[in-house]
C-alpha cells in the first residue's frame, strides 16, 4: 500500500469510517511510521480545534424564534395555496364530466367575454398592447396596475416582435370592521410580511381598538412571531402591547419570556415584564420557569429598574 | 402510541396541518443545527431552516416514500444551503458547481478572506480565534464545507451523506479530505 493511501486511512479513521480489516492495518503502519503518527495527531488537533469553537448545540431560543417564523410563512404560503388551490380544485372538479364539461365550458366563455369587455372598453389611453395591428393579444391595463419583475422571452426585436412576461398587480381597497375576520387577515399578513416598518406597525395599531374584543387566533400567532422577531423596536412594542390584550397562556407566556430574557431594548423587556406582573396580579401562579428567570434577571440584567422590579415580583408573588 | 412518520405524512398531505407540524418538530432541530453551521449567522440560519421547510410543505403533496422522509429532507437542507446566497454583504457569495475545478478555484478565490485582517502574530496569539476558525470553514466550498458539517458536526456515515447530497460515496470523501486539507492550510498557524 502506498504512503498515500496510509494518510486516507487515517482520516477516515478520524472519522469512525474504516471496516476492522482496514483498522488493523493501519495500526499496523503507524506501529513503524513515525511520520503518519505525526500525520494523526496533527489532524487529531485540528478537529479538537474546529469542534471546540462550533456550538453543538442548537439553542432552544433560536430554535424557538425559527419556529414562530415559519409558523408566520406557513400560514402565508397556506393562505396563497388556497386561493389558487380552491381555484383550480373547482376548475377540476368542473370539467369532471362531459355535461359539467358543456356547462363550464360556455360559463368561461362567458366570463371571458365580459372581462374582455371590460378591460376593451377602457379609454384608448390605457391600451399598451398592439395598438397598430389591432391585435389585442393581451388587452389593456388599467391605470391601477403596477407592473414589475419584467423578464425578455425574446428580446430580440429585428424580426419586429419581442416577447416577455411581467407580473401585474392592482390595488385592492377594502373596507370593514376590525373584528371582521377578512380584515384581520389581511392585516395580519401584512404585520409579518410588509417590508415597510410604519406599515406593519400601522396594521397592528389599527387593530387595537376598543371596539375590538374578538382576535382571530392567527393574530395572536402573528403577535407573538413579531414580538419575537420583528427588527424593529416600535413595531415590537405595539406588538406586545397589542399582545397583552389576549390572555395569559403558554404561548404568550413564552413570547414575554423571550422578550424579557434577550430583547436588546430594555424599554420592551420591562414592558413584557409588566405583562406578567398583569398576569400575576390576575391571579396567575407564577412557575418555576418564570421564577428562575427573575432571580436570574436579579443577579444579570444591566437595568437597574428591570432588577428591582424582578426583585419585587418575587417577593410578592412567589 | 407515536405516530410514525408515514402516518404524519399521509395525515399533512391531506392538509392535516397539525400533522405537519408534528412532523416539522421531529426533525427540525437537525435542519437548524446544519443551518446554523453553514450560514454566516443566526438570521440567515433562520432563513434556511424557512426555507427548507417551506419546500417540504410545497413538495409534500407529491411525497411518493421512495425514499426515507429524513433522507428527502435533508436532502432539501444541503440544497437550500448550497444555493444559498448571504444578506450580510460582507461575506463571499457562493454557488454551486459540479466539478472540483470550480470547487478548487473557489476556494483559491477566498483563501486571502480567511486571514483579513489578522496577522500572523495575531493568529498565534488566539486573539480572534475563534472567527478564525470559522472564517476557515466559512472558505470552504460549499460542497466541501457541507460534506464537512454533516460528517464532523452532525456524525452522518459516509453512506448516508452521498445519499442525502445524491453523489458517490468517493465523492463526499474526495469533498472531505479536501475540506480538511484546507482546513489544515488555513489553520496550522493556530493548532501547530
Amino acid at each position: 500500500m502506498k504512503h498515500n493511501e496510509y494518510k486516507r486511512l487515517l482520516q477516515l479513521s478520524l472519522f469512525g469510517e474504516l471496516k476492522s480489516e482496514e483498522n488493523e492495518i493501519l495500526k499496523n503502519h503507524l506501529l513503524t511510521c513515525e511520520e503518519c503518527r505525526g500525520e494523526l495527531e496533527d489532524q487529531k488537533n485540528l478537529l479538537e480545534l474546529i469542534s471546540g469553537k462550533q456550538k453543538s448545540e442548537v439553542d432552544e431560543k433560536v430554535l424557538s424564534a425559527a419556529r414562530y417564523q415559519l409558523r408566520g410563512a406557513l400560514r402565508s404560503e397556506k393562505n396563497n395555496t388556497n386561493v389558487f388551490g380552491s381555484f383550480l380544485e373547482n376548475l377540476s372538479q368542473l370539467f369532471a364530466t362531459p355535461l359539467k364539461f358543456a356547462v363550464t365550458s360556455t360559463a368561461i366563455l362567458l366570463i371571458g367575454v365580459l372581462i374582455g369587455s371590460q378591460l376593451l372598453n377602457k379609454p384608448s389611453s390605457d391600451q399598451l398592447t398592439n395598438q397598430n395591428n389591432g391585435d389585442n393579444r393581451f388587452a389593456s391595463f388599467n391605470e391601477d396596475i403596477s407592473i414589475s419583475n419584467l423578464r425578455f422571452i425574446d428580446s430580440d426585436a429585428s424580426d419586429g416582435e419581442v416577447e416577455f412576461t411581467f407580473d401585474a398587480s392592482r390595488p385592492v381597497r377594502l373596507k370593514g370592521k376590525v373584528s371582521d375576520p377578512q380584515i384581520q387577515g389581511v392585516l395580519t399578513y401584512a404585520m409579518l410580511n410588509e417590508q415597510n416598518p410604519g406599515s406593519r406597525l400601522n396594521s397592528i395599531n389599527v387593530m387595537d381598538t376598543k371596539q375590538t374584543s374578538k382576535y382571530d387566533q392567527d393574530v395572536k400567532n402573528a403577535l407573538i412571531t413579531v414580538v419575537m422577531t420583528d427588527n424593529n423596536p416600535g413595531v415590537r412594542r405595539e406588538a406586545l402591547k397589542l399582545m397583552s390584550k389576549f390572555p395569559y397562556d403558554e404561548n404568550i407566556k413564552q413570547a414575554l419570556l423571550y422578550v424579557i430574557t434577550n430583547d436588546s431594548v430594555s424599554g420592551l423587556r420591562i414592558e413584557a415584564l409588566n405583562s406578567v406582573i398583569e398576569a400575576a396580579n390576575k391571579g396567575y401562579k407564577l412557575d418555576n420557569e418564570e421564577i428562575n428567570l427573575f432571580k436570574y434577571k436579579i443577579q444579570q440584567d444591566e437595568n437597574p429598574y428591570i432588577k428591582m422590579r424582578s426583585r419585587t415580583i418575587l417577593q410578592e408573588y412567589n | 402510541m407515536q405516530l410514525t412518520d408515514t402516518d404524519l405524512i399521509v395525515h399533512a398531505q391531506k392538509g392535516d396541518q397539525n400533522a405537519f407540524e408534528e412532523l416539522v418538530y421531529r426533525y427540525d432541530r437537525s435542519v437548524l443545527s446544519i443551518a446554523l453551521k453553514y450560514a454566516v449567522d443566526e438570521d440567515d440560519a433562520k432563513d434556511l431552516y424557512q426555507e427548507v421547510f417551506i419546500r417540504v410543505y410545497r413538495g409534500l403533496k407529491n411525497f411518493r416514500f421512495q425514499s426515507e422522509f429524513s433522507t428527502w429532507l435533508f436532502r432539501i437542507t444541503t440544497n437550500v444551503c448550497l444555493t444559498y446566497k448571504s444578506r450580510s454583504k460582507h461575506h463571499l457569495k457562493v454557488s454551486i458547481d459540479n466539478d472540483f475545478e470550480s470547487e478548487e478555484n473557489e476556494i483559491r478565490a477566498k483563501e486571502e478572506i480567511v486571514y483579513e485582517g489578522s496577522s500572523p502574530e495575531e493568529i498565534s496569539s488566539g486573539a480572534d480565534l475563534e472567527e478564525i476558525v470559522n472564517s476557515a470553514v466559512e472558505s470552504l466550498s460549499p460542497k466541501q464545507k457541507m460534506t464537512f458539517i454533516l460528517k464532523h458536526y452532525e456524525g452522518y456515515k459516509i453512506r448516508e451523506i452521498a445519499e442525502i447530497m445524491n453523489c458517490k460515496e468517493g465523492t463526499v470523501k474526495k469533498y472531505l479530505f479536501d475540506a480538511i486539507r484546507n482546513l489544515r492550510k488555513k489553520l496550522s498557524p493556530v493548532y501547530a
